[in-house]
């Protein structure tokens, strides 16, 4: 991991309009990325965690374009992709790739392993067709797969090997910045190491940049090297991983590491429900803070003000009104 | 404690499909004590949704079929159960709750209406009474303001919201079993810490028996005391979740819990149990886990294994601990 900044974001927002009950009724959205500033270095893993809804799968699309932003920006490698245009953002495609979690349903059924790993060529007019079953060859080898099955279907593969057929065309174009969208979650315990361990090599031989998406906190923390936690379609708190762990700062984030079961059986590790109630609907989130509905900490203040994301630690950042702009607990 | 509720022996279901038999469960035996919980862990094909389908008899056939075994509740054996005799010992005295809380619920009717018809059905109770007890039912399972959430429709409440529900449906005849597969797979983190928490204070407060299937180790070690781990539809250990989580006997058990990754605990690279599940219609000779064994040796590749009784009460099927493995070399 270098110091280098490869894409950073600012002021992130992506919300969906929905359809309103009444006519003359207020235009609603449902804000799944609201204002996310945050920058990833090259080389590094950067995950993100929250539960369904959060709009972590929709920050990891937005930042590569597969979503229009509402507004905000995106810088990569010095270059604003909210200002390119169609043409331009395909070819700037090459460098920012993603995989997706379903491994059934993200291949395409009637396309041979072949056609769909060579596909990104087709689509960015590269190689000649035998350049393009060479480097196919090649990428199943890399990816633990046997050529031989080049022109198999994808329903004649298991799960673990879909998510390396997956992988091999998230590679094709040599990406800089791949976005892994919980890309082991439909995976069994067995199978799930062995991708995890494919993607940490990966990363090693071509100097990737992960943006690791998972609602696994333990194979998160295996995986990165910081940890973003979003709730609601908001950054709550970013840190190193250790750091993370170690100094959770956000009432969130504690209450969802609280919340894993982990394989210590005493009787101090017993696993007490630490969170009360439901998520919060994300058309009409809650006014102030978004967690104060959950958190136990709450006070007038939350209710009100919207917390800014303040680093509050060297390279730990979190948005919460518990800590002010010096990182120390706010007497309330 | 100690006095069987529930003993499965021999229990063997095989799925006759085109492409032959599939073995999904096989020579299965285990007892559930009263009060007790028993987690049974596995990768997906390893059986254990066959094993709670088959101890209530909800095994579609065909293709499936019970082939052998008894499943002995309370000393009567529910495989030799007429259909009629069945619809009433489920629900009334075995319960399960299904991992899809999403789809397990009818969309058309309220939630009041599906917990009252299982009320009905199983109990003298007037429509009146039975509503009292729908109330009382989803207050037990920890819904805010039953008397109002009761006319909801499934679609207007939350995942973790409709498990509640589901375990209120399970719950409201008072079952000796309850059988939970996967309840929480598909929630969040913080909404299974909830239904965990729940289960375990049902277990509690009700004395019911629990038989929870679930692919996360974590799970069980936070709600059974008992574990039975499951491959290729055979059970390979069983102990305690103290016993298991210490000191795994079976390669296979071992194996899986290196390959879970820990917080807090920094490890390059993850183990891996190489290849995969082998097919259960196309099972390989000798022990199922072979393929993928770092300790095999001839013997495993020729002979099954048999289930071997260990100290400390705990079982185990794997060569390593039989006399055979002795005289055998190994490479």
């Amino acid at each position: 991991m270098t110091d280098e900044i490869i894409l950073s974001v600012t002021k992130l927002r992506k919300w969906f309009p929905v359809k309103s009950s009444k006519i003359f009724g207020e235009k609603q959205s449902v804000k799944a990325v609201n204002d996310i500033t945050f920058d990833i270095h090259r080389g590094e893993t950067l995950g993100v965690v929250g539960e369904s809804g959060c709009g972590k799968t929709t920050l990891g699309r937005t930042m590569i374009r597969l979503l229009e932003p509402t507004s905000g920006k995106i810088v990569f490698e010095g270059r604003d992709l909210t200002a390119l245009n169609e043409k331009e953002m395909r070819l700037a495609r090459k460098d920012l790739q993603i995989m997706f979690q379903d491994p059934y349903g993200s291949l395409n059924p009637r396309m041979t392993v072949g056609d769909i790993i060579t596909e990104p060529y087709v689509f960015q007019k590269m190689y000649s067709k035998k350049e393009r079953i060479e480097k196919a060859v090649e990428l199943m080898k890399i990816c633990g797969l046997d050529p031989v099955y080049i022109r198999r279907y994808p329903h004649e593969f298991s799960g673990g090997q879909r998510q390396r057929i997956g992988i091999a065309r998230a590679l094709a174009l040599r990406p800089k910045f791949l976005v892994c969208d919980e890309p082991v979650s439909a995976l069994d315990v067995s199978i799930q190491s062995q991708i995890i361990n494919l993607l940490m090599d990966l990363q090693q031989e071509f100097g990737l940049t992960y943006l690791f998406i998972s609602h696994n906190l333990s194979v998160v923390y295996h995986m990165v090297d910081r940890i973003a936690v979003m709730y609601l379609g908001n950054l709550v708190e970013l840190a190193d991983k250790d750091d993370l762990y170690q100094n959770t700062a956000h009432p969130y984030t504690r209450a969802l590491l609280k919340s894993i079961p982990s394989l210590d059986f005493s009787e101090e590790h017993k696993l007490r429900a630490a969170l009360k109630g439901d998520i919060p609907s994300p058309i009409n989130p809650p006014s102030g803070c978004v967690f104060h509905t959950r958190c136990e900490n709450c006070t007038e203040r939350c209710r009100q003000e919207v917390p800014p994301l303040r680093e509050i630690a060297p390279r730990h950042f979190t948005a919460c009104h518990l800590y002010d702009g010096q990182g120390r607990l706010v007497e309330n | 404690m100690g006095e069987k509720l529930l003993q499965v022996k021999n229990l063997s279901t095989y799925f006759y499909t085109d492409e032959g038999i599939v073995y999904a469960l096989d020579d299965v035996s285990f007892d559930l004590g009263r009060g007790e919980a028993l987690g049974i862990v596995g990768e997906s094909g390893s059986g254990k949704s066959v094993t709670a389908l088959s101890i209530i008899r909800l095994v579609q056939s065909p293709p499936g079929k019970i082939v052998a075994g008894e499943v002995l509740l309370d000393g009567e054996d529910l495989l030799k159960k007429s259909k009629a005799e069945m619809r009433h010992i489920r629900g009334e005295k075995v319960s399960m709750i299904f991992q899809e809380p999403m789809t397990a619920l009818n969309p058309v009717f309220t939630v009041g209406r599906q917990i009252m018809e299982s009320i009905l059905i199983h109990q003298h109770k007037t429509k009146k009474e039975a509503r009292e007890q729908a109330i009382e039912m989803l207050r037990l399972v920890g819904i805010p303001a039953p008397e109002k959430r009761i006319d909801d429709y499934p679609h207007q409440m939350s995942g973790g919201m409709r498990q509640r529900v589901m375990i209120a449906i399970a719950l409201c005849c008072n079952p000796q079993l309850l059988i939970c597969d996967e309840p929480t797979t598909a929630l969040d983190v913080t909404i299974q810490a909830q239904i965990l928490e729940l289960i375990r204070d049902i277990r509690e407060r009700l004395g019911t028996s629990v038989i929870l299937i679930t692919h996360d180790l974590g799970v069980v070690a936070q709600v059974t005391d008992k574990v039975i781990i499951m491959y290729a539809g055979k059970v390979m250990e069983y102990g305690t979740v103290r016993q298991i989580f210490t000191d795994p006997l079976h390669p296979y058990t071992a194996a899986l819990m290196r390959s879970i990754p820990v917080i807090g605990k920094k490890t390059e690279r993850l183990n891996v149990i190489r290849g995969m599940v082998p097919s259960l219609s196309k099972r390989p000779e000798g022990c199922l886990f072979h393929p993928r064994c770092d300790e095999a040796c001839d013997l495993c590749r020729t002979v099954r294994p048999e289930l071997t009784d260990m100290p400390g009460g705990r079982q185990v099927r794997c060569h390593k601990y039989t006399d055979k493995w002795e005289e055998t070399s190994h490479d």
